[in-house]
């Protein structure tokens, strides 16, 4: 059947679930380069739940999105017969601001939901890249997260409840609203970081945090990147519990406003509090900062750090970008066998990392007049034979060109457990198909 | 059913001296905590790995249930055994197999006790930070099952917010890894799932946790009330002046009573309520909090603040909210433990229902919760002589957490659902929710070996499109 014969088809079948209003035959959508043949925009997870029973007994390969900032993640899907949109589900389930709780639709976005609460003075811990369109369910399906991630945690750590719809079309839902709850399985852990792969998330809830109305971040620079892991090393073991605690490389440091002292690598450290717990962290960071923000500017630079690996693919398409979780330890190790790595391979890299919890990310830019695309094949493959055990890998955006080429993902985690939970949510594979490595 | 050829098999795999199977021996396994009682068939005590891999072995290949016990302190009768079953008992497998304090972590054995963990590592200036009541005699193994929390967990987490990898023997006697060292892992959360599994996905034999350094600066302040209305208003005032402390639990006037008549930890006799609040971190932060907090107490009627002066005046005020059970234990001839939540704006409201259920069904109800995130332990007193008074007693619990749920929260906010709360799941979650929860268990143990007839309701729903529950990839891998 031709492509467009598909999409005549399976368009109807959507239409007559959804409304015809809400489907569209052969959109201009691409996914990793792959053509779409309907995409549909669902106003509810019962209808989710009939178009992924329907894809069930056609075979087709459905693909959920969001604000489609993060896309890029993983390998290309196989085939994307339908691309689910969620953007319609917006409703606030619960929000009561004495309760620092939330809940609300997947296709809100975090920049609608931080909107939403910061009125009421509250902070939503989330900090993705481009969160003005980035949805709750993307952000949660990716797993994503900003430089909070260091004060606050993963979204692991903050997120309460869910609502999704199974592979297999089954309305599902784990945890609830409130902040403490051991009833049924954790369904919020294994959906976070799925990538789409088990379920189309529908709905979640949050806890939220008090918005701390004075910040100030101090800036210290260091000729190396041994110096400025030692540094991190130095301010956890200090009294201080920062809400940031970045490593910007010199090649990143560039891309971020203000002043950056050039070929510094710098640890940015976030205060919050009064006067006084501010001037204590000044006294214990030492002599060793060098620049301190306040204000908008120091609003701004923590944005940009947050955009930064979205900017940096929307402008340079031909960029790779990775991911790492690692122990404290081995921060060293990774980051410079990356750069050792990839330098010897002619590419640039520009990386930030919440080091204080092990998160490194690494942009891998070409060099002038070449694709990259050789280098990146050869960077990744000598990279998985140096990480340490223990460490984690993703590759979250590259050309799509070498897709096919480099294994995007590395985990430490027991891989037929893992395919036994996609076996029992999503048994013919109608999710993302090919998308993850199982 | 006869297990004498299966206890036969359990002495040749870890030795004679390490199974129980005496009636006299085993009655000392047919309980936890809570109020449900079964009696197992035997009782075996492994040291390592391999010897847990091998009993699990022999259990599938029997078809005898089986279920792990640490310290036996639960109490949703998670850990007791189906009636003939086996019990796996962890307390040979009680070492601390490494302290990586570069990484802030621990590798521990599932029998580890809580608090010795943090004993283990206090001299480092670290501390494991879950801290159930019963932390002096819970396992890690326990807390990793029961995802339990502890008066910390409102600033920390509970226990899944400290576990980054465990090591877990499946259903097939497989032995396999989910995380590590590292905070979080690419791939899907297994070790986040796995945490609060109840036993019912595999069986624990090494975590990975994290360890916190013991915090600067903390103070410990008693807020003393006239009513408990006044103290509900005080626990929402403290959250809406940007405060998360550290621990805020409330008492009302019973369970003060009560616990002052046991320990002389300080508290007031003819209060309304107390709060005890602890904030830690930066003493600049820590100075500045306790005063804030001070002054919203008064603000809502507290009739006083007391601050501990030093260190032991903390440690008594503490002593008289962790040996809150036992003070209970001394007044009552027995109590059945309610471990509902509410949203933290309900909690004034929720109160005055459990005192309308104490009216209601004729029995006394002591409070003592953990105000802070809306998790309740209502105390029913009941003499379990009494038929009549026991049956009261499971129908009051039982509307207490119909009302939780009814507003919004949850019949289980740290204890599990195990025996005890397992037909409840269903006024929570629909039959779909739980048929997908069904799906996955069934994924790792679709025969019930491990602890079966726990957590997740029998299934009610139809599966026509999925065809059988069997998973086909680990019918491959031969599980």
């Amino acid at each position: 059947m031709s492509t467009t014969a598909i999409s005549t088809r399976v368009g109807r079948e959507l239409s007559a679930i959804c409304g015809t209003d809400h489907v569209t035959e052969v959109p201009p959508e691409t996914v990793h380069g792959c053509a779409v043949a309907v995409a549909v925009r669902p106003g509810s997870a019962a209808e989710i739940a009939n178009i992924l029973r329907f894809a069930n007994q056609n075979n087709l390969a459905v693909v959920p999105v969001g604000g489609f900032t993060q896309q890029q993640t993983g390998a290309a899907p196989a085939q994307v017969n339908i691309l689910l949109y969620t953007t319609r589900l917006t409703e606030v389930e619960h929000y009561d601001p004495g309760d620092l709780t939330i809940g609300i639709g997947a296709g809100c976005t975090v920049g609608g939901l931080c909107e939403m609460i910061g009125t009421s003075g509250l902070l939503f811990a989330g900090d993705p890249p481009a969160y003005q369109k980035a949805t709750i369910g993307g952000l949660l399906a990716t797993g994503i997260t900003g430089p909070r991630r260091h004060g606050y945690g993963g979204l692991r750590d903050y997120c309460i409840g869910i609502h999704f719809v199974t592979g297999d079309g089954r309305i599902g839902r784990g945890g609830g609203r409130v902040v403490k709850n051991v009833a049924g399985y954790d369904m919020m852990k294994l959906l976070i970081g799925s990538w789409g792969t088990l379920g189309v998330i529908t709905g979640a809830s949050f806890k939220l945090f008090p918005w701390s109305p004075q910040k100030r971040t101090f800036v210290a620079g260091f000729a190396t990147m041994k110096e400025a892991v030692e540094y991190r090393s130095a301010v956890l073991r200090s009294p201080l519990d920062p809400m940031c605690l970045e490593l910007v490389s010199p090649e990143a440091g560039a891309l971020l406003p203000g002043d950056q002292p050039p070929g510094a690598w710098s640890i940015c450290v976030r205060g919050t509090g009064s006067d006084a717990v501010l001037a204590r962290y000044r006294s214990v960071l030492g002599e060793a900062v060098d620049r301190e923000l306040d204000g908008d500017d120091e609003a701004a630079f923590w944005r940009a750090v947050a955009d930064m690996p979205y900017d940096l693919w929307s402008q340079h398409p031909q960029s790779m970008l990775l991911s790492f979780t690692v122990p404290l330890s081995d921060v060293f190790q990774v980051l410079n066998d990356t750069i050792t790595i990839a330098q010897g391979n002619t590419l640039k890299v520009a990386a930030i990392g919440r080091i204080g919890v092990g998160h490194i990310l690494a942009a891998l830019l070409p060099a002038a007049g070449t694709d990259g695309n050789s280098a990146y094949v050869n960077t990744i493959s000598a990279l998985r034979n140096r990480l340490p055990h223990e460490a984690s890998m993703a590759v979250l955006h590259c050309p799509d060109a070498v897709h096919k080429d480099v294994s995007m993902l590395r985990t430490p985690t027991h891989v037929g457990s893992m395919r036994a939970m996609k076996q029992a949510l999503d048994p013919k594979d109608v999710l993302n198909r090919g998308r993850f490595f199982l | 059913m006869d297990l004498s050829s299966v206890t036969s098999d359990l002495r040749k795999i870890v030795g004679s001296d390490a199974v129980l199977d005496r009636a006299e021996d085993l009655m000392l396994y047919e309980y936890d905590g809570g109020v449900r009682k079964s009696t197992p068939g035997a009782v075996v005590f492994p040291q390592n790995t391999q010897q847990v891999s091998q009993i699990v072995r022999l259990a599938a290949a029997s078809k005898v249930p089986i279920v792990a016990r640490g310290a036996g302190t639960g109490l949703s009768g998670g850990a007791i055994c189906k009636a003939g079953g086996i019990v796996i008992a962890f307390s040979r497998m009680n070492k601390v197999l490494e302290v990586d304090v570069e990484n802030l972590r621990a590798v521990v054995q599932p029998g580890v006790v809580n608090l010795q963990l943090s004993e283990y590592v206090s001299h480092l200036g670290l501390y494991f930070a879950p801290d159930p009541s019963s932390q002096k005699a819970c396992t890690i193994g326990g807390n990793v099952a029961e995802n339990s929390g502890g008066p910390h967990t409102l600033l920390h987490g509970v226990t899944v917010n400290h576990v980054t990898g465990v090591e877990v023997v499946l259903p097939s006697g497989e032995v396999v890894h989910f995380g590590g060292k590292a905070a979080e892992a690419y791939g899907y959360d297994l070790t986040g799932f796995y945490v609060g599994t109840e036993g019912t996905i595999g069986i624990t034999t090494a975590v990975t946790v994290k360890l916190l350094r013991k915090p600067e600066a903390v103070k410990t302040l008693l807020g003393i009330f006239e009513s408990v209305d006044d103290a509900a208003q005080t626990v929402s005032a403290i959250t809406a002046a940007g405060i998360t402390p550290a621990a805020l639990e409330m008492m009302d006037s019973w369970m003060l009573r009560a616990i002052e008549e046991y320990c002389h930890a300080g508290y007031p006799l003819d209060a309304g309520a107390a709060l005890l609040i602890e904030v830690e971190g930066l003493r600049e932060m820590v100075e500045e909090q306790a005063i804030a907090i001070g002054e919203v107490c008064l603000q809502n009627k507290a009739r006083e603040v007391r601050v501990a002066k030093d260190e032991e005046e903390r440690a008594r005020l503490w002593k008289g909210r962790k040996t809150a059970f036992g003070a209970v234990g001394r007044v009552a001839p027995a109590y059945y433990t309610q471990d509902g939540v509410v949203p933290r704006s309900k909690m004034a409201a929720v109160l005055e229902h459990i005192g309308n259920v104490s009216k209601k069904y004729d029995l006394i109800i002591g409070n003592i919760f953990h105000a802070g995130d809306g998790n309740l332990h209502p105390l029913i007193m009941f003499d379990s002589r009494d038929p009549d008074q026991f049956e009261r007693t499971l129908a009051a619990g039982h509307e207490i957490l119909q009302y939780c749920v009814d507003v919004g929260g949850s019949i289980t906010g740290e204890h599990g659902v195990g025996m005890e709360k397992r037909d409840m799941m269903p006024d929570l979650f629909s039959d779909e929710a739980l048929d997908v929860m069904i799906s996955l268990r069934n994924a790792f143990n679709p025969e019930g070996i491990l602890n079966p007839d726990k957590m997740l309701p029998a299934p009610r729903v139809c599966r026509e499109m999925l065809g059988p529950s069997k998973n086909a990839i680990l019918a491959q891998e031969g599980m």
